[in-house]
């Protein structure tokens, strides 16, 4: 191996797929061999058995459906707030100055602290659980727009300037357009943080859900059920993830490399 | 006649952390003819870029004043174009809406726009790329598109900063040819920084000589080599005589500036 070099397409694949092969070999290879007790962790076989259970007696594509639309509802939701305000605040340093301190502030509040409160304010409906996505993603999202705005090369600004431009040609024709595949990419990191705070909303006061399922599976010793709900995360978070990065490479064929 | 005028301009940068101030250039006075091209030639760190900056209205000066046409200078605007040293196309826009950047700001209709922006692309050779981003463009391409994209503003003067600097020998004298011929034909007002000598000698109608810093006027020399100028101006024995000249004004200011 030399440091940098590049390797082929298909290499790279494949080795992708043989750390997920190595890891569900070592997996097995620990609880069929009878070294870790199958009380605390199911095997592999027992794992997708429960999860066949759990899709087709107790409708957890529901489960799944529904923490989805929290994820994606709460990550609306902040990303509309937060885009705009980081844009701003990027752009105008007056702006910058006024929020700057009480946004890194409160960028350190755990979003999961605030369950105790937003089930008092909100009750332990649908709202409660958007919020706590909120919470967790909006100050993240308005901090890094706005580094990520503030650091737009200054020479296109100013080639921009001697070509005539007015402050609200700089903000529209330079700095949005200069940073939006960095937006971009800052919202595909933070959807994917915003999967965690969905399912610790969910094992605190929720009736569906995945996290709830794992919380009641807790409850059985059903490692084989939260085992899968785990993995089933892991997957929409691939795939998440995946169609994020297709839709920014569609819109910003100039970015590429 | 005189289009611009600079007068008393100096700039101090001030101290950082307790330094010294610096002085990047003493006060400054110039005139400059309409239609004339102006080399400003300088060793690194004289203030030559510093100077055109604050014509075009990105820096101001700390004594004295810039006029374009009678007009303050206050801040950046369309009427001075610049081409700078480092690429600076708009990544997301194609070559041709680089070109037209400037035009949409003004808000030239859309029909105008793209005549202006095809007869600019055409003049500088880059017709068949109009639609290319500038990353799929040489360096060289790039700078042609960025000379195109200040000229289709129609400026009343066009500020370059080293433009050719970061290009290749090869690319650069045709680069030089280039805009030669541009200026012969659309007779502009132009201010070119350079700290090349041959450059300076083959563009300008006059070059003037900075010292090293802090920068001040060293020499002024009307460069009258005749036009159309042909590249093999630059082997001629008149050429040769004020390069000459220039070298040892340039050596002497290198050699305080180097601090050798």
């Amino acid at each position: 191996m030399r440091p940098l070099a590049p390797i082929s397409n298909p290499l790279r694949i494949a080795l992708g797929i043989l750390f997920f092969v190595l890891f569900v070999a070592g997996w097995a290879y620990a609880t069929f061999g009878g070294y870790v007790s199958p009380t605390f962790l199911a095997d592999p076989v027992t794992m997708l058995k429960d999860g066949w259970y759990l899709l087709t007696r107790h409708n957890f594509s529901f489960d799944i459906g529904i923490t989805i639309w929290r994820v994606v509802g709460g990550f609306i939701l902040a990303a509309i707030v937060a885009v705009p305000l980081g844009i701003l605040m990027g752009a105008y340093k007056p702006i910058e100055a006024f929020l700057e301190p009480f946004v890194s502030f409160a960028r350190y509040l755990p979003a999961s602290a605030f369950i105790p409160l937003l089930i008092l304010w909100a009750g332990i409906g649908e709202l409660q659980k958007l919020l706590v996505i909120f919470i967790g993603s909006v100050f993240q999202i308005i901090l890094m727009v706005a580094v990520t705005v503030s650091s737009v090369r200054r020479d296109l600004v100013e080639a921009a300037l001697t070509l005539g431009a007015r402050d609200q040609g700089i903000l529209g024709r330079v700095l949005i357009p200069a940073s939006a595949p960095d937006i971009a990419e800052i919202l595909r990191l933070v959807l994917g943080w915003a999967w965690t705070y969905v399912i610790v909303a969910e094992l605190i006061g929720s009736s569906s859900g995945i996290g709830h399922m794992i919380i009641d599976s807790q409850a059985l010793l059903a490692t084989g059920q939260i085992i899968f709900g785990i993995i089933v995360i892991g997957f929409i978070g691939l795939i998440s993830d995946y169609l994020f990065k297709a839709v920014n490479r569609w819109l910003f064929p100039w970015s590429l490399s | 006649m005189s289009k611009l005028r600079i007068e008393n301009v100096s700039r101090i940068f001030p101290a950082v952390h307790g330094g010294t101030p610096t002085r990047a250039l003493q006060p400054i006075d110039m005139i400059i003819g309409d239609n004339d091209f102006v080399t400003i030639l300088g060793p690194s760190g004289c203030g030559k870029s510093t100077l055109l900056r604050m014509v075009a209205g990105l820096d101001t000066p700390s004594t004295g004043r810039i006029l374009l046409d009678g007009h303050a200078v206050t801040r950046p605007g369309a009427e001075r174009g610049m081409v700078f040293q480092s690429y600076t196309l708009f990544p997301w826009l194609t070559i041709a809406e680089n070109v037209a950047f400037g035009l949409r700001e003004k808000g030239v209709p859309q029909r105008e726009r793209m005549d202006i922006v095809r007869q600019w692309l055409e003049r500088v050779g880059l017709t068949s790329f109009a639609n290319h981003y500038p990353k799929q463009l040489s360096g060289g391409m790039q700078q042609r598109t960025a000379i195109a994209r200040a000229l289709a503003n129609d400026p009343a003067i066009l500020l370059l900063d080293e433009p050719f600097g970061a290009l290749d020998n090869q690319t650069r004298a045709l680069m030089q040819e280039l805009l030669l011929g541009i200026w012969e034909r659309e007779r502009k007002t132009v201010l070119f920084v350079t700290h090349d000598i041959e450059e300076a000698i083959f563009l300008a109608s006059r070059v003037v000589v900075m010292s090293a810093r802090p920068g001040r006027i060293k020499a002024d020399i009307r460069i009258d080599l005749a036009y159309p100028r042909h590249y093999t101006v630059k082997t001629s024995p008149d050429f040769s005589v004020i390069k000459a000249r220039l070298t040892e004004e340039i050596r002497a200011e290198a050699v305080l500036a180097a601090g050798v």
